[in-house]
Protein backbone atom coordinates (compact mmCIF):
# COMPACT_ATOMS: atom_id res chain seq x y z
CA UNK A 1 0.00 0.00 0.00
CA UNK A 2 1.09 3.51 -1.04
CA UNK A 3 1.87 5.87 1.88
CA UNK A 4 -0.09 9.36 0.98
CA UNK A 5 1.93 12.96 1.91
CA UNK A 6 -1.48 13.54 4.08
CA UNK A 7 -0.67 10.99 6.28
CA UNK A 8 3.19 12.28 6.71
CA UNK A 9 2.16 15.23 7.02
CA UNK A 10 0.05 13.82 10.25
CA UNK A 11 3.26 12.92 11.45
CA UNK A 12 4.34 15.65 14.49
CA UNK A 13 7.97 15.01 13.34
CA UNK A 14 7.67 15.44 9.86
CA UNK A 15 5.74 18.43 9.96
CA UNK A 16 8.70 20.68 9.99
CA UNK A 17 9.55 19.05 6.39
CA UNK A 18 8.82 21.38 3.58
CA UNK A 19 5.88 20.11 0.91
CA UNK A 20 8.47 18.65 -1.70
CA UNK A 21 10.29 17.15 1.11
CA UNK A 22 7.36 15.54 2.13
CA UNK A 23 6.48 14.23 -1.40
CA UNK A 24 9.62 12.85 -1.99
CA UNK A 25 9.73 10.87 0.77
CA UNK A 26 5.94 10.06 0.48
CA UNK A 27 7.26 8.13 -3.04
CA UNK A 28 9.47 6.01 -1.13
CA UNK A 29 7.77 4.71 1.99
CA UNK A 30 6.15 1.53 1.83
CA UNK A 31 3.52 0.79 4.57
CA UNK A 32 3.98 -2.77 6.54
CA UNK A 33 1.80 -4.86 8.61
CA UNK A 34 3.61 -6.69 11.40
CA UNK A 35 1.74 -9.47 13.60
CA UNK A 36 2.62 -10.20 17.51
CA UNK A 37 6.04 -10.82 18.12
CA UNK A 38 7.58 -10.13 14.98
CA UNK A 39 11.27 -9.29 14.62
CA UNK A 40 11.62 -6.10 12.89
CA UNK A 41 15.49 -5.84 13.46
CA UNK A 42 17.87 -7.72 15.47
CA UNK A 43 20.91 -6.06 17.56
CA UNK A 44 24.32 -6.08 15.46
CA UNK A 45 22.05 -6.32 12.00
CA UNK A 46 23.47 -3.92 9.48
CA UNK A 47 21.89 -0.07 9.71
CA UNK A 48 18.25 -0.69 9.52
CA UNK A 49 15.17 1.06 7.90
CA UNK A 50 13.17 3.85 9.77
CA UNK A 51 9.68 2.34 10.76
CA UNK A 52 7.30 5.25 12.10
CA UNK A 53 4.38 3.30 14.27
CA UNK A 54 0.87 3.94 13.24
CA UNK A 55 -0.48 1.63 15.07
CA UNK A 56 0.43 -1.22 18.36
CA UNK A 57 3.58 -1.37 20.05
CA UNK A 58 7.05 -2.37 20.06
CA UNK A 59 9.46 -2.90 22.24
CA UNK A 60 13.66 -1.97 21.93
CA UNK A 61 15.68 -4.10 24.05
CA UNK A 62 19.93 -5.36 24.13
CA UNK A 63 20.46 -8.93 24.90
CA UNK A 64 23.10 -10.42 26.15
CA UNK A 65 23.46 -14.25 26.66
CA UNK A 66 19.99 -14.78 28.96
CA UNK A 67 19.91 -11.58 29.80
CA UNK A 68 17.87 -8.51 28.25
CA UNK A 69 17.56 -5.30 29.06
CA UNK A 70 14.85 -3.40 27.64
CA UNK A 71 15.52 0.24 26.60
CA UNK A 72 12.40 1.76 25.15
CA UNK A 73 8.80 1.13 24.16
CA UNK A 74 7.56 3.67 21.27
CA UNK A 75 4.16 4.45 21.01
CA UNK A 76 2.34 5.46 17.69
CA UNK A 77 3.43 8.31 16.15
CA UNK A 78 7.01 7.39 17.04
CA UNK A 79 9.85 6.77 14.86
CA UNK A 80 12.66 3.13 15.48
CA UNK A 81 15.37 1.87 13.63
CA UNK A 82 18.34 3.61 11.38
CA UNK A 83 19.90 5.33 14.03
CA UNK A 84 23.32 3.84 12.96
CA UNK A 85 22.99 4.67 8.95
CA UNK A 86 24.93 7.66 9.49
CA UNK A 87 28.13 5.52 10.26
CA UNK A 88 27.13 2.50 9.46
CA UNK A 89 27.62 0.41 12.11
CA UNK A 90 25.30 -2.64 13.45
CA UNK A 91 22.41 -1.39 14.96
CA UNK A 92 22.52 -0.82 18.70
CA UNK A 93 19.85 -2.71 19.73
CA UNK A 94 16.71 -5.46 18.60
CA UNK A 95 13.04 -4.59 18.15
CA UNK A 96 10.02 -6.96 18.35
CA UNK A 97 6.28 -6.00 18.37
CA UNK A 98 4.16 -6.80 21.31
CA UNK A 99 1.23 -6.37 19.33
CA UNK A 100 0.10 -6.66 15.45
CA UNK A 101 1.61 -3.62 14.51
CA UNK A 102 1.12 -0.89 11.38
CA UNK A 103 4.16 1.34 10.41
CA UNK A 104 5.20 3.38 7.23
CA UNK A 105 8.39 1.81 6.30
CA UNK A 106 11.41 3.50 5.04
CA UNK A 107 14.13 1.19 3.84
CA UNK A 108 17.77 1.89 4.41
CA UNK A 109 18.37 2.11 0.23
CA UNK A 110 16.45 4.82 -0.11
CA UNK A 111 16.40 6.88 3.52
CA UNK A 112 20.16 7.50 2.56
CA UNK A 113 19.24 9.51 -0.76
CA UNK A 114 16.18 10.92 0.91
CA UNK A 115 19.07 12.41 3.80
CA UNK A 116 21.51 13.51 1.26
CA UNK A 117 19.19 15.15 -0.91
CA UNK A 118 17.00 16.99 1.78
CA UNK A 119 18.41 18.81 4.51
CA UNK A 120 15.40 19.69 6.35
CA UNK A 121 15.06 15.65 6.49
CA UNK A 122 18.58 15.49 7.66
CA UNK A 123 17.34 17.70 10.93
CA UNK A 124 14.45 15.78 11.28
CA UNK A 125 16.84 12.57 11.61
CA UNK A 126 19.12 14.22 13.65
CA UNK A 127 15.84 15.17 15.56
CA UNK A 128 15.11 11.49 16.38
CA UNK A 129 18.37 10.34 16.70
CA UNK A 130 18.92 13.00 19.64
CA UNK A 131 15.23 12.42 21.25
CA UNK A 132 16.50 8.86 21.54
CA UNK A 133 19.24 9.88 23.03
CA UNK A 134 18.31 11.78 25.85
CA UNK A 135 15.59 9.27 25.94
CA UNK A 136 18.91 6.76 27.15
CA UNK A 137 20.45 9.27 29.44
CA UNK A 138 17.48 9.55 31.01
CA UNK A 139 17.61 5.49 31.30
CA UNK A 140 21.33 5.22 32.32
CA UNK A 141 20.39 7.88 35.48
CA UNK A 142 17.70 5.93 36.34
CA UNK A 143 19.81 2.03 35.91
CA UNK A 144 22.85 3.74 37.67
CA UNK A 145 21.19 5.60 40.80
CA UNK A 146 17.52 3.94 41.49
CA UNK A 147 16.68 1.17 43.33
CA UNK A 148 14.41 -0.97 41.78
CA UNK A 149 11.23 -0.28 43.31
CA UNK A 150 11.60 3.72 42.68
CA UNK A 151 12.61 2.60 39.11
CA UNK A 152 9.28 0.24 38.35
CA UNK A 153 7.28 3.22 39.91
CA UNK A 154 9.03 5.75 37.32
CA UNK A 155 8.28 3.07 34.67
CA UNK A 156 5.00 3.12 35.75
CA UNK A 157 4.13 6.34 35.89
CA UNK A 158 5.97 7.07 32.60
CA UNK A 159 3.23 4.97 31.05
CA UNK A 160 0.29 6.27 33.17
CA UNK A 161 1.23 9.80 32.07
CA UNK A 162 1.69 8.80 28.02
CA UNK A 163 -0.92 5.87 27.74
CA UNK A 164 -3.13 6.27 30.35
CA UNK A 165 -7.09 6.69 30.19
CA UNK A 166 -9.18 8.39 32.99
CA UNK A 167 -11.25 5.89 35.40
CA UNK A 168 -13.36 5.88 38.17
CA UNK A 169 -10.25 4.69 40.39
CA UNK A 170 -7.40 6.87 38.58
CA UNK A 171 -5.63 6.03 35.57
CA UNK A 172 -5.66 2.80 33.67
CA UNK A 173 -3.43 1.31 30.66
CA UNK A 174 -2.84 -1.48 28.79
CA UNK A 175 -0.62 -3.89 30.96
CA UNK A 176 1.20 -4.78 27.38
CA UNK A 177 4.37 -6.69 29.45
CA UNK A 178 4.82 -9.82 31.03
CA UNK A 179 6.50 -9.49 34.38
CA UNK A 180 9.51 -10.74 32.83
CA UNK A 181 9.42 -8.18 30.58
CA UNK A 182 8.62 -5.73 33.44
CA UNK A 183 11.97 -7.24 34.88
CA UNK A 184 13.85 -6.68 31.32
CA UNK A 185 12.67 -2.70 31.77
CA UNK A 186 14.25 -2.10 34.79
CA UNK A 187 17.43 -4.71 35.28
CA UNK A 188 16.18 -6.97 37.27
CA UNK A 189 14.55 -10.47 38.31
CA UNK A 190 11.17 -11.72 37.95
CA UNK A 191 10.60 -12.30 41.38
CA UNK A 192 11.53 -8.49 42.22
CA UNK A 193 9.25 -7.49 40.14
CA UNK A 194 6.49 -9.81 41.61
CA UNK A 195 7.52 -8.60 45.06
CA UNK A 196 7.50 -4.59 44.29
CA UNK A 197 3.97 -5.05 42.38
CA UNK A 198 2.45 -6.87 45.04
CA UNK A 199 3.98 -4.49 47.87
CA UNK A 200 2.29 -1.42 45.53
CA UNK A 201 -1.21 -3.34 45.46
CA UNK A 202 -1.15 -4.20 49.02
CA UNK A 203 -0.47 -0.25 49.74
CA UNK A 204 -3.54 0.63 47.72
CA UNK A 205 -1.10 2.10 44.78
CA UNK A 206 -1.95 0.06 42.11
CA UNK A 207 -4.21 -3.04 40.72
CA UNK A 208 -3.16 -5.27 37.72
CA UNK A 209 -5.05 -7.26 36.08
CA UNK A 210 -4.07 -9.77 33.01
CA UNK A 211 -4.82 -7.10 30.60
CA UNK A 212 -4.50 -3.92 32.52
CA UNK A 213 -2.71 -1.98 35.12
CA UNK A 214 -4.62 0.95 37.36
CA UNK A 215 -2.88 3.03 39.01
CA UNK A 216 -4.86 4.62 42.00
CA UNK A 217 -2.15 6.91 43.60
CA UNK A 218 -0.51 8.75 41.18
CA UNK A 219 1.37 11.06 43.44
CA UNK A 220 2.71 8.41 46.21
CA UNK A 221 3.89 6.38 43.10
CA UNK A 222 5.37 10.09 41.91
CA UNK A 223 7.58 10.23 45.53
CA UNK A 224 8.66 6.75 45.46
CA UNK A 225 10.06 7.34 41.24
CA UNK A 226 11.35 10.43 42.85
CA UNK A 227 13.71 8.53 45.34
CA UNK A 228 17.52 7.99 44.69
CA UNK A 229 19.59 5.19 46.01
CA UNK A 230 21.96 6.27 48.47
CA UNK B 1 39.81 25.67 33.59
CA UNK B 2 41.39 26.54 30.27
CA UNK B 3 45.39 27.13 30.02
CA UNK B 4 46.29 28.07 26.75
CA UNK B 5 43.77 28.13 23.95
CA UNK B 6 44.71 28.05 20.00
CA UNK B 7 43.70 27.81 16.54
CA UNK B 8 42.34 24.71 14.79
CA UNK B 9 43.94 22.88 11.55
CA UNK B 10 41.59 21.14 9.22
CA UNK B 11 43.58 18.27 8.88
CA UNK B 12 43.52 17.62 12.41
CA UNK B 13 39.55 17.43 11.78
CA UNK B 14 40.32 14.87 9.31
CA UNK B 15 41.34 12.39 11.83
CA UNK B 16 37.92 12.55 13.81
CA UNK B 17 35.14 9.70 12.66
CA UNK B 18 32.53 12.01 11.86
CA UNK B 19 34.24 14.86 9.97
CA UNK B 20 36.05 12.14 7.43
CA UNK B 21 33.89 12.05 4.88
CA UNK B 22 33.69 15.83 4.81
CA UNK B 23 34.72 17.75 1.55
CA UNK B 24 38.28 20.11 2.53
CA UNK B 25 36.27 23.57 1.73
CA UNK B 26 33.57 22.87 4.25
CA UNK B 27 36.54 20.71 6.79
CA UNK B 28 38.66 24.36 6.36
CA UNK B 29 35.31 26.54 7.56
CA UNK B 30 34.45 24.41 10.74
CA UNK B 31 38.12 24.50 11.56
CA UNK B 32 37.96 28.26 11.58
CA UNK B 33 35.31 28.59 13.98
CA UNK B 34 36.50 25.64 16.47
CA UNK B 35 39.20 26.48 19.21
CA UNK B 36 41.73 23.73 21.22
CA UNK B 37 41.68 23.68 24.60
CA UNK B 38 44.27 22.02 27.19
CA UNK B 39 43.04 20.46 30.65
CA UNK B 40 45.78 18.98 33.18
CA UNK B 41 45.08 15.53 34.31
CA UNK B 42 41.86 15.81 36.59
CA UNK B 43 40.52 19.66 35.83
CA UNK B 44 36.93 19.28 35.17
CA UNK B 45 36.05 20.39 31.92
CA UNK B 46 32.04 21.07 32.50
CA UNK B 47 29.85 20.06 35.33
CA UNK B 48 26.60 18.58 34.93
CA UNK B 49 23.22 20.45 35.47
CA UNK B 50 25.11 23.69 34.10
CA UNK B 51 23.77 25.18 30.72
CA UNK B 52 25.19 23.65 27.66
CA UNK B 53 26.76 25.38 24.18
CA UNK B 54 29.31 23.60 22.76
CA UNK B 55 30.39 19.95 20.89
CA UNK B 56 33.54 18.72 22.15
CA UNK B 57 35.88 16.65 20.28
CA UNK B 58 38.74 14.48 21.80
CA UNK B 59 41.99 15.23 19.72
CA UNK B 60 44.41 14.24 22.65
CA UNK B 61 44.31 12.11 25.97
CA UNK B 62 40.89 10.80 27.45
CA UNK B 63 38.11 12.03 29.48
CA UNK B 64 35.76 10.72 32.09
CA UNK B 65 32.12 11.11 31.75
CA UNK B 66 30.62 10.84 35.24
CA UNK B 67 26.97 11.02 36.19
CA UNK B 68 26.00 12.75 39.72
CA UNK B 69 22.59 11.41 42.34
CA UNK B 70 20.31 13.55 43.85
CA UNK B 71 22.35 12.10 47.04
CA UNK B 72 26.19 13.15 45.87
CA UNK B 73 27.19 9.69 44.44
CA UNK B 74 29.46 9.41 41.58
CA UNK B 75 28.65 6.83 38.86
CA UNK B 76 31.55 7.23 36.28
CA UNK B 77 29.76 6.32 32.99
CA UNK B 78 32.59 5.94 30.37
CA UNK B 79 35.51 7.06 29.04
CA UNK B 80 35.64 9.36 25.66
CA UNK B 81 39.27 9.04 24.26
CA UNK B 82 41.03 9.96 20.85
CA UNK B 83 38.31 10.64 17.90
CA UNK B 84 35.30 10.66 20.53
CA UNK B 85 32.56 13.95 20.89
CA UNK B 86 30.66 14.75 23.92
CA UNK B 87 28.52 18.31 24.60
CA UNK B 88 25.66 19.63 23.68
CA UNK B 89 23.91 19.44 20.28
CA UNK B 90 23.74 22.92 18.51
CA UNK B 91 20.47 22.39 16.56
CA UNK B 92 18.35 21.55 19.24
CA UNK B 93 18.35 23.31 22.67
CA UNK B 94 19.77 20.64 25.14
CA UNK B 95 19.60 23.06 27.70
CA UNK B 96 21.70 21.20 30.02
CA UNK B 97 24.85 19.16 30.55
CA UNK B 98 23.77 15.83 31.11
CA UNK B 99 26.99 15.19 32.72
CA UNK B 100 30.22 15.90 33.90
CA UNK B 101 33.39 15.82 32.21
CA UNK B 102 36.37 15.69 33.46
CA UNK B 103 39.95 15.23 32.22
CA UNK B 104 41.65 11.95 32.90
CA UNK B 105 45.25 12.63 31.69
CA UNK B 106 46.94 15.62 29.48
CA UNK B 107 43.65 16.38 27.18
CA UNK B 108 43.41 18.62 23.90
CA UNK B 109 39.90 19.07 23.01
CA UNK B 110 38.51 21.05 19.71
CA UNK B 111 35.37 22.73 20.70
CA UNK B 112 32.80 24.18 18.48
CA UNK B 113 30.47 26.78 19.60
CA UNK B 114 26.66 26.25 19.32
CA UNK B 115 26.43 29.63 17.77
CA UNK B 116 29.10 29.21 15.72
CA UNK B 117 27.70 25.79 14.25
CA UNK B 118 24.55 27.83 13.78
CA UNK B 119 26.03 30.66 11.70
CA UNK B 120 28.31 27.81 9.45
CA UNK B 121 24.98 26.02 9.00
CA UNK B 122 22.85 29.24 7.44
CA UNK B 123 25.55 29.14 5.09
CA UNK B 124 26.04 25.45 4.05
CA UNK B 125 23.33 22.81 5.23
CA UNK B 126 24.90 19.99 4.61
CA UNK B 127 27.27 20.45 7.76
CA UNK B 128 24.81 19.03 9.81
CA UNK B 129 25.95 15.44 8.12
CA UNK B 130 28.53 15.78 10.62
CA UNK B 131 26.13 16.14 13.36
CA UNK B 132 24.16 13.23 12.58
CA UNK B 133 27.89 10.81 12.61
CA UNK B 134 28.59 11.96 16.08
CA UNK B 135 24.90 11.44 17.95
CA UNK B 136 24.43 8.02 15.91
CA UNK B 137 27.87 6.95 17.69
CA UNK B 138 26.96 8.67 20.75
CA UNK B 139 23.61 6.59 20.64
CA UNK B 140 25.04 3.71 20.00
CA UNK B 141 27.41 4.04 22.98
CA UNK B 142 24.47 4.67 25.03
CA UNK B 143 23.00 1.93 24.46
CA UNK B 144 25.61 -0.01 25.54
CA UNK B 145 25.92 1.72 28.86
CA UNK B 146 22.38 0.94 29.41
CA UNK B 147 22.45 -2.54 29.06
CA UNK B 148 26.05 -2.61 31.02
CA UNK B 149 24.11 -1.17 33.92
CA UNK B 150 20.78 -2.93 34.43
CA UNK B 151 21.64 -6.57 32.53
CA UNK B 152 25.49 -7.36 33.07
CA UNK B 153 26.25 -8.94 36.18
CA UNK B 154 28.99 -7.23 38.82
CA UNK B 155 31.72 -9.15 37.38
CA UNK B 156 30.45 -8.29 33.39
CA UNK B 157 30.47 -5.07 34.36
CA UNK B 158 34.29 -5.10 35.72
CA UNK B 159 35.15 -6.86 32.84
CA UNK B 160 33.97 -4.50 30.19
CA UNK B 161 35.56 -1.40 32.60
CA UNK B 162 39.13 -3.30 32.22
CA UNK B 163 38.27 -3.58 28.12
CA UNK B 164 37.31 -0.22 27.78
CA UNK B 165 39.93 1.66 30.09
CA UNK B 166 43.11 -0.45 28.77
CA UNK B 167 45.99 1.17 26.90
CA UNK B 168 46.50 -0.97 23.85
CA UNK B 169 48.93 0.85 22.87
CA UNK B 170 51.56 -0.43 25.61
CA UNK B 171 53.30 -4.02 24.86
CA UNK B 172 50.08 -5.30 27.07
CA UNK B 173 47.32 -3.71 27.53
CA UNK B 174 47.30 -2.02 30.84
CA UNK B 175 45.07 -0.70 32.90
CA UNK B 176 46.26 2.18 35.16
CA UNK B 177 42.95 2.70 37.62
CA UNK B 178 43.14 1.80 41.11
CA UNK B 179 40.76 -0.74 42.15
CA UNK B 180 38.36 2.13 43.87
CA UNK B 181 38.34 4.17 40.56
CA UNK B 182 37.80 0.57 38.82
CA UNK B 183 34.54 -0.09 41.26
CA UNK B 184 33.39 3.57 41.14
CA UNK B 185 33.03 2.85 37.27
CA UNK B 186 31.81 -0.31 36.98
CA UNK B 187 29.14 0.48 39.86
CA UNK B 188 30.28 -1.54 42.94
CA UNK B 189 32.63 -1.06 45.49
CA UNK B 190 36.27 -1.43 46.18
CA UNK B 191 36.13 -4.88 47.56
CA UNK B 192 34.09 -6.67 45.21
CA UNK B 193 36.52 -5.26 42.31
CA UNK B 194 39.40 -7.01 44.28
CA UNK B 195 38.31 -10.31 44.74
CA UNK B 196 37.10 -10.26 41.00
CA UNK B 197 40.86 -9.06 39.92
CA UNK B 198 42.00 -11.76 42.12
CA UNK B 199 39.78 -14.75 40.49
CA UNK B 200 41.19 -12.75 37.39
CA UNK B 201 44.72 -13.40 38.08
CA UNK B 202 44.29 -17.21 39.07
CA UNK B 203 42.85 -18.00 36.38
CA UNK B 204 45.47 -16.34 34.24
CA UNK B 205 43.41 -13.70 32.54
CA UNK B 206 45.35 -10.59 34.66
CA UNK B 207 48.12 -9.89 36.16
CA UNK B 208 47.97 -7.39 39.21
CA UNK B 209 50.77 -5.02 40.01
CA UNK B 210 50.86 -1.90 42.44
CA UNK B 211 48.67 0.62 40.76
CA UNK B 212 47.91 -1.24 37.50
CA UNK B 213 46.61 -4.23 36.11
CA UNK B 214 48.38 -6.22 33.07
CA UNK B 215 45.61 -7.80 30.77
CA UNK B 216 47.22 -11.14 29.66
CA UNK B 217 44.41 -12.84 27.74
CA UNK B 218 41.83 -10.08 25.91
CA UNK B 219 39.46 -12.12 24.41
CA UNK B 220 38.18 -13.58 28.02
CA UNK B 221 37.32 -10.77 29.09
CA UNK B 222 34.62 -10.28 26.17
CA UNK B 223 31.06 -9.48 27.27
CA UNK B 224 28.69 -11.84 25.82
CA UNK B 225 27.79 -9.70 23.00
CA UNK B 226 31.03 -8.31 21.90
CA UNK B 227 30.91 -9.91 18.56
CA UNK B 228 27.70 -8.56 17.50
CA UNK B 229 29.15 -4.77 18.46
CA UNK B 230 31.78 -2.46 17.51
CA UNK B 231 33.58 -1.43 20.53
CA UNK B 232 36.04 0.61 18.45
CA UNK B 233 35.27 4.78 18.54
CA UNK B 234 34.25 4.74 14.75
Amino acid sequence: MAVSVELLAQIQLFAALSPRTRRCIAEKAVWAEYAAEAVLYRQGDPPTALYVLQTGRVKLYRQSKDKCQILALPVPGDCLGAESLPTGAPSPYSATTLTPVTAIYLSPDVLQPLLDEHPDFQEVFLRLITDRLKQFVTLVHDLAFRDVTSRLATVLLARAELEGQPHDEGIVFDRLLSQQEFAEMVGTAREVVYRVFKKFEDDGLIRITRRCILVRDLDALRAIALQEAH
Amino acid sequence: MVTESLAVKFEELLEMPAFRDMPQEQLRRLAAVMTRYHYAPGQIIFVEGEPAGALWFVAQGRVKIIKHSLNGRIQGLCLMNRGKCFGSCPLFNMEKNPATAQALDEVTLFVLPDEAFQQLRARDPQVVKALLHVYSQRLQHLAQVSEALGAWTVADRINDCLLVYANREMQQPTVELTHEKLAALSGTVREVVTRHLNLLEREGIVRNETGRIIILNFDALLPPCAGEMQRSPE
